[in-house]
């Protein structure tokens, strides 16, 4: 009996780990920077969101407490410049405001724009030429389930011909409403509170993977995506491509990678590849392809 | 004229002659055995007092001494825990003067680790080696009863463990693949069993072990940090002898003996534990455990003639593990090494020895495991066919020279997968992994010269190369030690040494489950390569009875292999595809201070180091710590010899925390409603944090007694031991998570070992 209760001891604590938070100060404190995220659409006021980085063992907070309030946001085309005022939308599905900078003419195919954010005694600069290509959609066609990286998924079968000769990044776009019922499939963050009402609002579902055109330049690209909210038979959506510069491809590719090795603990860790010096974001571009009306064949599995 | 010529002839003959008779030497040449057993004692000393020279014995116990003639010489044969003998010779011809020393049990236990001459740490030329006499390591703590060569290899300055729960040491900041670890000369890819509680080495089985970390001597390579020579018992050839032990978790059995009195021999030792069958009632249901590992060494001896013996050598070892909750975590690893050693040594004359070795060899690990609903699994095979053959040559009392020839012909397999986890069969179809085939050839040479009384060298030369049908690396690599007596008990050394690597396996650095994978150069992956420089000043006092040495070394890695950031193995793909190289920088000082003799023996040793990496696609191309960079690490060792029945031991162990990636900021991306929106994480570098640091106290008390079953007397020892005797919480690794109360993110530490009290019984007859 004693010999049984001992080995019983000794396997309880060698098949169990003992696991305990632990606090890690590192050896000097984060100086907090900069996250610009920019994408102009042509035919679209520019928008860009600028915010600060929390140190990582912060508590979360709402957008607007990281909002770098009071940053001065100017955008110059043509010589002309502008200054991007602070403005805000309302997420009903999380009630909080998101806020940004706004302003100025639509952006224009073909043009070149020149960001400059000062804030808090530091600059940032960056530019971006807005000369991809529209693509055209050939096809969207349903798909009950496809696998990735990050699984089995259900989706959308995009098919679309890629314009030889050039480097091109194609990204998903879903135009569409949405209600409490058709939420995220798999949350990234908490939904804390839900201000519809049990209404319908717009959204825009991007695709978080960005498709180059490397080795099949010129040919006919099938891309499986998954789509982020749920759906019954009948919903209507509306679907297009992005064309994004090289700058946004990057950046989104990395924030992808980042977010496998988040998921998946035999994944190395990935940096986010800025493309702002002395910031962390983007500002780039991203044209859209015409819409293609998309109607679910059937409820989500 | 006539007169003249002949008048030169005789004089020239008389010089000649007296030429001869001044210079004329002889051969005193033999081996060394135990008296009881007719083991060979390997590394004893053979020494000539009035000439203050001597050497040591080779690896199967022989020597051989080239001196000038003399009327009578004092000739001392020792060897460490034995008495010492002393003959008294005629040497005016060759003489071959075999030797069997008797176990000295009257003298008090005496520390675990030592040089086979008093102050052979200070005279030998060779720095960076220690040699280990395994008998003495049953005296230390260990862990579940179970002695270890491996844990007490990682108690020596420059050699440091993993993490808890990891395999493998790390020598001078190579990794852990840097470390060619042999078993009678058949290597062994992984040493350890599983988690590293017990290294696949059953001591019970075991005659010697030499570990060298620097300096290398040509005839090793293959690895640039380390080699762990190790070298089975031949078997006792007087009469039958076991021994057995049951433990809480292993027992194990070995028995040895004569096939033919003093001609013949064998020994037989395996273990096994029994977790697996004991842990089966208490697993809760729909949880599913298992481990057990197993290892069997084997060894047949023949002495075939006078100067002709043949050895057959087997080693196999198994680790099955698995573990699996009904939801959530998932690991089957597997794996195993096995070994066959034929060699032959055949005397050409007094001078010159030669080893021959024909070795097969088998590696496989496969590990599966399924974290955070994403399944992984690496495997690697290895299969190896080699042959050696050696030749030493002991001119004079100046020279020991050794050359030869090493060829293998390698088989290796390796895949990796890393995806989302799915219902259905998502492991690796094995049997259909491509085969790569290539060679490994090295010629080499190496010169021991005593220069003078105070100066002497090593220096070598050795070629190795690989050769696939795809590319051929060629390389010459130089070996130089260089020893400067300072005082009679002191001396400086210095080396530097070139080597090359044509393996190498590729580290995991974030999975909790070790998820390393082995690949071979290829025309992607060029051959590892380091070179090392080190200097030490060695001192020992109070007539060797403290030793005392600070080494100093510096070592480039080149070639270093990695995964990249985001990297996901991919079954279609090469893993050598996968790749990123780099460099490597080690540096640091080791202090190491012994006491030999008395009621208390032990050591104290201290590692200050620093290790870095740099990859051109890693960290922006910025140097980072190497992950097992560790500052500070120290053991303190002690044995204390109670009475002749009871010993104490206790091991204390401190090393700085190993470096890990920490983001150190979160950022929100996307406001807008997507399968991306959320927080990412901003790294200010790679490795740019360290966990906690790690130490423990091991504490063992052995009680010794002999005893009489059935009327036959036999030797039995009780062990009680205690394995992290404050049971402080280790770090095995750390992991972050969102704590969803306080809304924030959390680091967690996962910890192994608690404190775990063992008492096993080993009996001997």
């Amino acid at each position: 009996m004693c010999m049984k209760y001992l080995a019983w001891t000794i396997l309880f604590l060698l098949a169990i780990s003992c696991q305990k938070d632990i606090e890690i100060k590192p050896d000097t404190a984060y100086e907090e920077q900069l996250f610009i995220e920019g994408i102009l659409y042509p035919g679209k006021v520019p928008r860009i969101y600028v915010s600060r980085a929390l140190p990582f063992f912060q508590p979360e907070v709402a957008p607007q407490e990281v909002f770098a309030r009071g940053a001065v946001v100017i955008l110059t085309n043509r010589g002309v410049a502008l200054t991007l005022q602070a403005d805000s939308v309302f997420d009903p599905f999380r009630c909080r405001w998101i806020p940004f900078y706004q302003g100025g003419a639509v952006a224009q195919q073909g043009e070149t724009y020149d960001l400059n954010i000062s804030y808090r005694g530091k600059s940032y600069a960056a530019s971006t030429t807005i000369n991809q290509a529209k693509v055209n959609i050939s096809s969207v066609e349903y798909t009950e389930e496809f696998f990735d990286v990050y699984g089995g998924h259900d989706g959308v079968v995009i098919q679309l011909q890629d314009k030889a000769g050039e480097e091109n990044y194609y990204r998903f776009q879903m135009n569409r409403m949405i209600d409490n019922d058709r939420l995220h499939a798999h949350t990234l963050g908490d939904v804390r509170s839900d201000c519809t009402n049990g209404n319908m609002f717009p959204i825009t579902d991007l695709g978080r993977t960005v498709f180059s055109d490397e080795n099949i330049d010129g040919q006919l690209l099938i891309m499986a995506i998954e789509v982020s909210f749920e759906y019954k038979e009948g919903d209507s959506t509306w679907i297009f491509m992005q064309s994004l510069d090289k700058r946004t491809a990057q950046f989104y590719k990395s924030v992808d990678s980042q977010l496998e090795s988040i998921f998946n603990p035999f994944v190395e860790p990935v940096f986010i590849d800025s493309q702002i010096d002395g910031a962390i974001g983007v500002f780039g571009s991203a044209v859209l392809s015409d819409s293609v009306l998309f109607i679910y064949p059937q409820d989500n599995p | 004229m006539k007169t003249s010529s002949i008048s030169i002839v005789f004089l020239l003959s008389g010089l000649l002659s007296y030429e001869s008779v001044a210079q004329k030497k002889y051969t005193l040449s033999g081996t060394m055995k135990d008296s009881q057993t007719g083991e060979a004692l390997i590394g004893a000393t053979v020494y000539i007092t009035s000439m203050r020279k001597g050497t040591t014995t080779n690896n199967y116990g022989f020597y051989s001494l080239t001196l000038p003639m003399q009327d009578s010489i004092a000739v001392v044969f020792s060897y460490l825990g034995y008495q010492p003998q002393i003959k008294k010779i005629y040497f005016n011809n060759n003489l071959e003067l075999d030797i069997e020393l008797v176990l000295n049990e009257d003298v008090l236990d005496e520390v675990v680790i030592e040089a086979q001459r008093s102050d052979e740490n200070v005279q030998r030329a060779q720095m960076g080696v220690i040699d280990i006499p395994v008998t003495r390591i049953s005296e230390l703590p260990v862990i579940l009863g179970e002695t270890d060569i491996l844990k007490v290899v990682q108690l020596l300055p420059g050699v440091q463990s993993g993490n808890e729960g990891t395999t493998g040491f790390f020598v001078r900041g190579g990794n852990t693949d840097q470390n060619l670890v042999q078993l009678d000369e058949a290597t062994v890819y992984n040493p350890n069993h599983l988690f590293g509680l017990f290294s696949t080495f059953n001591s019970r089985a075991l005659n010697n072990v030499t570990l060298i970390k620097g300096g290398f001597p040509a005839q090793y390579g293959g690895r640039l940090s380390s080699i762990l020579d190790v070298t089975m018992k031949e078997g006792n050839n007087r009469e039958v002898r076991g021994s057995g032990g049951i433990g809480l978790i292993t027992s194990h059995l070995s028995l040895e003996g004569p096939l033919r009195k003093e001609k013949a021999s064998f020994i037989v030792s395996g273990r096994r534990t029994y977790i697996d069958l004991l842990a089966r009632p208490f697993t809760a249901k729909g949880n599913r455990s298992n481990y057990h590992f197993y290892d069997i060494n084997a060894k047949l001896n023949w002495q075939a003639g006078a100067n002709d013996k043949l050895y057959l050598s087997y080693f196999t070892g198994r680790d099955n593990a698995e573990y699996k909750e009904t939801v959530g975590i998932f690991y089957k690893i597997l794996f195993g090494n096995s070994t066959a050693t034929l060699r032959w040594n055949h005397l050409f004359g007094q001078k010159l020895f030669l080893n021959t070795s024909v070795i097969y060899n088998q590696y496989d690990q496969n590990i599966e495991t399924v974290q955070n609903n994403s399944f992984s699994q690496v495997f690697s095979g290895i299969n190896n066919i080699s042959a050696k053959t050696e030749f030493q040559y002991l001119p004079n009392l100046h020279h020991s020279i050794r050359f030869g020839a090493h060829y293998t012909n390698h088989e290796f397999l390796s895949k990796g997968k890393t995806e989302a986890q799915s219902s259905g069969n998502q492991s690796l179809n094995i049997g259909s992994i491509p085969s790569k085939y290539f060679d490994e050839l090295a010629f080499y040479v190496n010169d021991e010269i005593n220069i003078s009384e105070n100066v002497s060298t090593s220096l070598g030369i050795r070629a190795p190369a690989f050769i696939s049908n795809k590319v051929e690396y060629f390389r010459i690599e130089p070996r130089a030690t260089l020893k400067v007596s300072v005082t009679p008990t002191s001396s400086i050394k210095g080396s530097y040494t070139l080597m090359n690597q044509f393996l190498h396996l590729v580290p995991s650095s974030t999975a909790s489950v070790p998820t390393n994978v082995w690949v071979p150069s290829s025309l992607r992956t060029k051959p590892q390569l380091s070179e090392q420089f080190a200097l030490g000043y060695f001192n020992n006092f109070d007539q060797n009875k403290y030793e005392a040495s600070i080494e100093f070394y510096y070592k480039t890695m080149d070639n270093q292999v990695l995964f990249p950031a985001g990297n996901q193995l991919v079954e279609n793909f090469d893993v050598d595809t996968a790749l990123v190289y780099g460099k490597g920088w080690s540096k640091g000082v080791e202090f190491f201070l012994r006491k030999n003799t008395g009621r208390l023996t032990g050591w104290i040793s201290y590692t200050l180091s620093k290790t870095d990496q740099q990859f051109a696609d890693l960290n922006f191309g910025q140097k980072f710590p190497f992950q097992y960079d560790r500052r500070h690490s120290v053991s303190l060792v002690g044995t204390y010899s109670l009475n002749k029945r009871w010993t104490l031991s206790s091991v204390f162990v401190y090393s700085s925390g190993n470096a890990f990636t920490l983001p150190v900021g979160r950022i929100n991306v996307a406001n807008g409603g997507s399968l991306f929106e959320g927080n990412y994480f901003i790294y200010e570098g790679k490795n740019n944090a360290r966990l906690p640091s790690y130490h423990r106290l091991d504490f063992s008390a052995t009680y010794k007694k002999r005893r009489k079953i059935f009327g036959k007397e036999y030797d039995s020892e009780w062990i009680f031991s205690f394995y992290n005797l404050y049971s402080r919480s280790n770090p095995y690794f750390v992991y972050l998570y969102v704590d969803h109360n306080e809304n924030k993110p959390k680091a967690k530490q996962v910890s192994l070992l608690p404190i775990i009290p063992s008492v096993s019984y080993n009996f001997k007859f």
